[in-house]
């Protein structure tokens, strides 16, 4: 009897464990999802950070929707039919967004390649050898040789 | 010298750039709606009780196509809301034969009580119903209050303002919703 009860609390606690584990999941899918979608009524703070009203209803959607079994990409796809792409903070990889994708490589290309001509250059002249005055090289040996005991 | 005017450049053309970003405003709050030329969501929403007598306690999108339609979305702690209720009243009185007008109050969860004292003080006689999920809101893709959306009689979307109505605007897509 008492062996019973205790495998009962065991499979009841087990639920439970599992239960809570599923929801802290949802959760942050919740939160991943929102992170990716623009709050409409804010400046510069996703749907997962804000606390506007509008942001918790989109919470409500997308948690509403994970639970009905649709993927995080059918999900943002519902947000930008309605908002279109201003709604997603990763602008998406076509069209003129492309350029926002690019042009911080071109940009990074283009600085090394800045860089590497610098370097090279420094490179060249540190290593050239010094054209030096004989007048002056006699002045130098001079100083030396009254500085050396 | 050369270099002097090159750095000087980089740093005026960058120090514009900065003070353009500061003065700019929002422009990214002047989106034209995605529904453009689609036919609008349909919507189901309960009325606030000073209309249920001639319209019902539910207002359902479906069942006024046919007809042009102004949907205005508002909260009743939104500044512009106030100013441009009159503007909608004087209007809708104006067009009631042809356009049918429709308020929602959003973004203004459990704040129904605040909707009534706002219709009562505009004396709104247009429908106005309870968006108290924000889900009429999301579905049509709504920034802020106040937005109005003029839709054609097929139930596409023809035009969407973002903020205030100045009455000129308003009539002017009155008529454009009618031509």
């Amino acid at each position: 009897m008492i062996a019973s009860r205790r495998l009962l609390t065991l499979l009841a606690s087990l639920l439970l464990i599992g239960a809570l584990a599923q929801q802290v999941q949802l959760e942050r899918q919740v939160f991943d999802i929102g992170r990716k979608l623009r709050c409409p009524v804010c400046v510069s703070e996703s749907v997962a950070d804000s606390a506007a009203q509008i942001a918790v209803e989109m919470r409500d959607i997308i948690q509403q929707q994970l639970q009905e079994g649709r993927s995080e990409k059918e999900i943002l796809a519902f947000f930008q039919e309605r908002y279109g792409d201003w709604i997603l903070l990763d602008p998406p990889k076509r069209g003129l967004h492309l350029l926002v994708w690019i042009l911080p490589v071109v940009a990074a290309v283009a600085g090394a390649a800045l860089l590497a001509v610098f370097v090279r250059r420094w490179l060249r002249s540190s290593g050239a050898a010094l054209e030096v005055d004989e007048a002056d090289l006699e002045r130098v040996r001079e100083a030396l040789d009254r500085e050396s005991p | 010298m050369r270099r002097l005017i090159v750095v000087l450049a980089v740093i005026a053309a960058l120090g514009g750039l900065f003070a353009w970003g500061l003065l700019r405003g929002r422009p990214d709050r002047n989106i034209s709606s995605n529904l453009i030329g689609k036919r609008v969501p349909d919507f189901e929403m309960p009325l606030h009780r000073r209309y249920w007598q001639e319209y019902g306690e539910t207002f359902s999108l479906a069942s006024y196509l046919g007809k042009p339609l102004v949907v205005n979305f508002w909260a009743s702690w939104c500044t512009p809301c106030f100013r441009e209720a009159p503007v909608l009243e004087a209007l809708w009185k104006q067009y009631q034969d042809r356009v049918l007008f429709v308020g929602i109050q959003t973004q203004d969860r459990g704040k129904t009580a605040a909707g009534e004292s706002f219709l009562e003080r505009f004396s709104l006689s247009f429908p106005n119903g309870i968006d108290d999920n924000s889900r009429i809101g999301v579905e049509y893709g709504l920034f802020g209050v106040p937005e109005t959306f003029f839709i054609r009689a097929d139930g596409t979307l023809a035009y969407k303002q973002i903020g205030e109505l100045t009455p000129q605007v308003l009539q002017q897509q009155l008529e454009a919703l009618l031509r």
